[in-house]
């Protein structure tokens, strides 16, 4: 009986001290993350966290801002939605952090009205929904690239710009999963595709995973498209869908947008994978040509010898935190203290940034998203570059 | 000397709090209850609401399946259909929360009822499975009937207000989870001093002899489906209210197994167990992060080992208690009360 209450004390004193903890006064800039280290989305979220770790720490190693170190403070979340909002309070209750990292479309919604009207803090995520890119609604939000639907743009206008087949309108087909991530960009898709003269004559819709993907099969194999664009899914049912297809002798050009453009994706297609295309908002790891790739493989090399591929999704992570340092530099250079509320002021002042090659030349200007994108086609297993940063703002 | 309870009427066997001292220990919960917003921090703050709402749904389910016997895989839908009630009736129609709050339940009630009809043919696993069925139902509703539900990206809602007081923080929020938590509670103990709580009790251990009690079985299985969604529909009305989004996202199959998760581990049967089980559910998964959490800062290479035994020892500790308690937390907090309650003179 006593072990076990002397036991139960030693648990409680060190949850407490956990917890309520004393806090210094540093000169430091915090930037807290709610990752999804774990759970499903962890595939992803253990290299996005990867990537904005090693971009502040590369940020920090030139100099930080003014002398000023960048603190990155994280928890996981296990991708569930609960979770991720109680890591968000206790991270802003500890530590007070200036700008904040998220996982998921999810928690950007349900945090936004706070966020708005109490914490005030930058807020970057793993989402490319355009709800939360919306300034008028959620000015502290921003994307850390195009929006999908600014993605799905991309592609259109990539197709927009190709050779006409005997002359006749491009035929497309929308193949989402039903899910927000998979229905997301779906309208604004269906718009610009009428404006820039393209047919879209399929939509198919599936379960996340779908196994049986016969009929929607059928169904292009009916309506002939001559581009196929998948959104929501990150690897299956896309490999089948494109096996099919070639079983079925379709001629069709598969595409995919931010999550199904990985390296994953391509092994798991092996040789299928050949001239599959897709928009991606980065660059990728063997691009060695690209400064700030080169800047990556420098920092990996030295804090990370035994790594040896970062997929896109440690991209993601290392771009926001490029945004984090821009828009603390900004404040600096600005003469303002660094505050989440004068942090935001700067998002939609970051015009003509040169990123280094990771995303082109970037503008916040029109939206809290960058609406650039380059389109990759797959070749030997790797993605090759068939255009150059394409815009969807001009 | 407080040596033992003598009851000399039917009346204090049936009574809630048995005696003073169970007054002045519920009395002393109570004031630590209020004063726990005003030292806690935005993070317990926001956990204790979790666990409040977490409670009211529980208490819901374990109406139904703990008292009641029927088992039900669609509790999450119920909840979410209260959420959607709520939503729809704030945003479109721009009714008070005072007026939504019940109107939710009422909602999800009806919802619940209609799933309750194959219960009178369906017991055990197969009504498991018409409850499942319902629970895909209601998630293909949420995501489809855009018009009505938002579709996938839901609905945002507006802090509730209450006599012009906006709860817009989860301080102010607290008091509202609590005083419903009292509520809900404190109907659902009474619940089963009624006739209508009895007969769940009677249907639960043999429904046969339970209509030869004369309980109409159709009618009081409905009213259990009823009672139970009616306690759902109000947790996710608060819900809603308190993440002040709600998508289809926050309902999933996931969610109602959880739920039943909960009560088995608080204890089915139990209106205690219910909030054992929740709390549990809730906090003890956070617990385990924070400890993980300092590993991590002392190894930090073992955190891609450390992170995801998380749900390892989550899951073991479920194991654990339903080994060597099968009745639950609740049962674990009888043994205990009983350990001190001629204590220190129990011989």
């Amino acid at each position: 009986m006593k072990k076990s209450i002397v036991l139960t004390m030693a648990l409680f004193l060190s949850l407490l001290l956990s917890t309520g903890g004393v806090s210094f006064a540093e000169d430091v800039i915090k930037i807290g993350a709610g990752q999804p280290i774990t759970g499903r989305f962890a595939f992803a979220g253990k290299h996005i966290h990867a990537g904005l770790m090693d971009s502040l720490g590369y940020a920090n190693e030139q100099g930080g801002v003014d002398g000023k170190k960048f603190k990155y403070i994280y928890e996981d979340t296990g991708y569930d939605l609960k979770r991720a909002i109680a890591s968000f309070k206790k991270l802003m209750a500890k530590d007070s952090p200036v700008m904040m990292y998220g996982e998921s479309t999810g928690v950007g919604k349900a945090m936004a009205p706070e966020i708005n009207s109490r914490y005030h803090v930058v807020y970057g995520s793993t989402s490319f929904s355009e709800e939360l890119s919306d300034r008028s609604k959620n000015p502290y939000i921003f994307v850390s690239g195009p929006t999908y639907a600014q993605q799905f743009g991309v592609l259109l206008k990539y197709i927009a710009n190709q050779p006409k087949k005997n002359n006749k309108p491009h035929r497309v087909a929308f193949f989402y999963s039903d899910t927000e991530f998979g229905r997301d960009p779906i309208p604004f898709a269906r718009k610009l595709a009428k404006k820039l003269g393209i047919e879209v004559v399929a939509e198919e819709v599936t379960k996340v995973g779908a196994v049986d993907i016969t009929s929607q099969l059928l169904d292009l194999k009916r309506n002939k498209p001559d581009y196929c664009i998948f959104q929501g899914y990150v690897v299956p049912p896309i490999p089948e869908v494109i096996r099919g297809a070639k079983d079925f002798g379709l001629d069709i050009t598969f595409m995919g947008t931010f999550w199904a453009m990985s390296k994953m994706l391509l092994g798991k297609l092996g040789p299928d994978a050949e001239g599959y295309m897709g928009v991606s908002p980065y660059s990728y790891w063997y691009m060695d040509d690209v400064p700030m790739i080169q800047a990556m493989h420098a920092y990996t090399k030295k804090h990370h010898p035994d790594v040896e591929y970062r997929p896109n999704s440690y991209m993601q992570g290392w771009f926001t935190g490029m945004i984090y340092v821009k828009l603390a530099k900004m404040c600096h250079e600005a003469g303002l203290a660094i505050t989440g509320e004068n942090l935001k002021n700067m998002i939609p002042k970051i015009k003509d940034w040169d990123t280094g090659g990771l995303n082109g030349v970037v503008s916040f200007d029109k939206s809290n998203a960058t609406g650039t994108g380059k389109v990759y086609k797959a070749e030997n297993g790797k993605f090759v570059a068939v255009s150059d940063w394409i815009n969807l703002d001009e | 000397m407080y040596i033992g309870d003598f009851k000399e009427a039917y009346a204090s066997d049936q009574a809630v709090f048995v005696n003073t001292t169970s007054r002045f220990w519920l009395g002393v919960l109570f004031v630590l209850l209020l004063i726990f917003p005003f030292v806690a921090g935005d993070y317990f703050l926001f956990m204790a609401n979790l666990a409040g709402i977490a409670i009211i749904g529980a208490v819901g389910l374990n109406i139904l399946t703990g008292f009641a016997g029927q088992i039900s895989l669609g509790h999450a839908a119920f909840i979410g259909v209260g959420g959607y009630t709520a939503a729809i009736l704030a945003t479109r129609f721009n009714l008070p929360f005072l007026l939504c709050l019940p109107l939710s339940g009422f909602m999800a009630a009806f919802f619940g009822i209609i799933v309750g009809g194959p219960s009178l043919r369906l017991k055990g696993l197969y009504l498991c499975i018409a409850t499942l069925a319902a629970q895909l139902i209601l998630e293909f509703v949420f995501v489809h009937w855009e018009s009505v539900t938002g579709g996938i990206r839901g609905i945002n809602v507006s802090s509730p207000e209450i006599f012009g007081f906006v709860l817009d923080n989860d301080f102010k929020f607290y008091f509202l989870t609590l005083v419903m938590v009292i509520i809900c509670v404190t109907a659902a103990r009474n619940l089963f001093r009624t006739r209508v709580g009895r007969a769940f009790i009677a249907i639960r251990d043999r429904d046969i002899s339970a209509e030869l009690m004369g309980i109409n079985l159709m009618q009081y299985k409905l009213y259990a489906f009823g009672i139970s969604s009616f306690f759902a529909g109000i947790s996710g009305c608060l819900w809603v209210n308190f993440l002040k989004t709600v998508t289809p996202e926050h309902f999933p199959l996931m969610e109602s197994v959880r739920y039943l998760a909960m009560i088995i581990v608080g204890g089915m049967g139990s209106i205690l167990g219910s909030i054992f089980g929740a709390i549990f559910m809730t906090i003890v998964p956070e617990m385990i992060k924070t400890i993980l959490g300092l590993l991590v800062n002392i190894f930090p290479t073992a955190m891609s080992f450390l992170f995801p035994l998380q749900q390892v020892i989550f899951g073991l500790l479920i194991v654990g208690f339903l080994i060597f308690e099968p009745h639950g937390l609740a049962e674990i907090w009888y043994r205990i009360k009983n350990y001190f309650h001629l204590w220190p003179f129990d011989h």
